[in-house]
């Protein structure tokens, strides 16, 4: 019986161990919060500069070499539309491509309201999720500068962030590798 | 009686009670200023314990204008008088506890002070020691489109060895050690440059070969 409880306390206090080892002091948690809120922020305007009518197609392209990098593989990217209740998924390069070849002759494109809606939580394998939501509000015009259509989607995104390790000049540097998942739309208004 | 023999008798008389008198009178005088300097030591006391009463209540209170030097000095001179006064060796103690915090609060951030300072100093000389890249980093988030952009970039390539040169960037350095966002290369860098037009890092280190060349390049974000 002694011998069971000694295990016990000891199995207890190693458990302890290893959780305060994986806690992230406060310090670093508010880093990786900014750092996955920053990836969002520069997809933002990765979809921005894809949708511009302005854009070269090689700068475009470019860019959307840039935003798929952001992405999980797999990840898919929602769409709506004022006109139809259904919501289509894509593939992040397919919605993209999509998104650079709109019928339209000028398209703006803002994110606003950035912001966690779930703080990033640590899973069992080591992995931070969170969840980020955001507005788009999107707005496409004809040749004449005429408002053709405009809505206002609020859209949630999955953030996931695992620490890394990569050697670069012969020593090893540890990073938070911060990858979003689907983009799920919540609520689209006009 | 002969008028001769009075006449002696009254100066003798005289000469006692004038001898008398003096004597009696210096006795009466001498206890007198004891008494008026145990008096005026007394009163002087009392004020003294007053005064150091509303002194050592002022500083509790923080109702002085004194630095905290005027007040160590102050409680210093209060208890080079030697008050024998429950209440002024009570206020002391509890004086010199306020101003032991206070002293250790202003040793603290004059420590905070210095080392911002230091810090100041040593991010103003990498600032100038890193000046021209970080101008030409700047320049490239800065372009008004894309064709400016990357001529910027052509001409900031140049003082890389390679374009796969890579790029850290520390995003947090607390509990001693770097925490870095995922490393990417000087191309994709100054591509990022010119698409988000916003360049919020500094340069922390800088790493060159043999020709001059930059191999290495480390930022921290602001």
């Amino acid at each position: 019986m002694k011998h069971i409880i000694i295990i016990i306390i000891a199995a207890l206090a190693l458990t302890t161990s290893v959780k305060a080892q994986d806690e992230l002091s406060p310090e670093r948690k508010q880093a990786i919060d900014s750092l996955a809120l920053e990836k969002v922020r520069d997809l933002s305007k990765y979809v921005s500069i894809i949708g511009n009518k302005n854009t070269p197609w090689s700068e475009a392209n470019r860019v959307i070499d840039r935003a798929e990098e952001l992405f999980m593989a797999g990840a898919e990217i929602g769409v709506s539309s004022l006109a139809r209740t259904d919501i289509f998924y894509y593939k992040v390069r397919t919605y993209f491509e999509r998104l650079m070849r709109l019928n339209y002759d000028r398209v703006e494109i803002e994110w606003y309201k950035i912001e966690y809606v779930s703080d990033l939580q640590r899973q069992p394998d080591g992995t931070y999720v969170g969840v980020i939501t955001i507005f788009q509000r999107f707005s496409g015009y004809d040749q004449e500068g005429g408002l053709v259509y405009q809505d206002t989607t609020k859209k949630d995104i999955t953030v996931y962030v695992k620490r890394k390790e990569t050697q670069i000049g012969g020593r090893m540097i540890g990073f938070w590798d911060v990858l979003l998942g689907d983009i799920r739309v919540k609520e689209t208004s006009s | 009686m002969d008028k001769h023999l009075v006449t002696r008798t009254f100066r003798s008389m005289f000469l006692i009670l004038l001898v008398a008198a003096l004597t009696l009178g210096g006795s009466t005088g001498c206890k007198s200023k004891k008494k008026l300097a145990r008096e005026k030591a007394a009163a002087e006391y009392a004020a003294r314990v007053d005064q150091a009463k509303k002194d050592l209540n002022a500083i509790l209170n923080d109702e002085t204008t004194w630095t905290l030097k005027e007040k160590e000095q102050r409680v210093k001179t209060i208890k080079n008088w030697n008050l024998d006064d429950s209440e002024v060796l009570e206020l002391i103690d509890r004086v010199e506890d306020k101003l032991a915090r206070e002293r250790a609060e202003a040793e603290r951030k004059a420590e905070e002070e210095r080392l911002r300072a230091e810090e100041e100093a040593r991010l103003k000389a990498e600032t100038s020691k890193y000046g021209n890249l970080e101008g030409m980093l700047r320049s490239v988030a800065s372009s008004p489109d894309f064709a400016t952009a990357n001529d910027r970039i052509s001409q900031t390539l140049q003082l890389f060895a390679t374009p796969d040169v890579p790029v850290l960037i520390i995003i947090s350095q607390a509990g001693g050690f770097n925490d870095y966002d995922r490393p990417t290369t000087i191309r994709k860098y100054l591509d990022y440059l010119k698409d988000q037009k916003n360049f919020n890092n500094r340069i922390e280190q800088v790493k060159y070969d043999s020709n001059g060349k930059i191999t290495e390049l480390e930022l921290i974000k602001r």
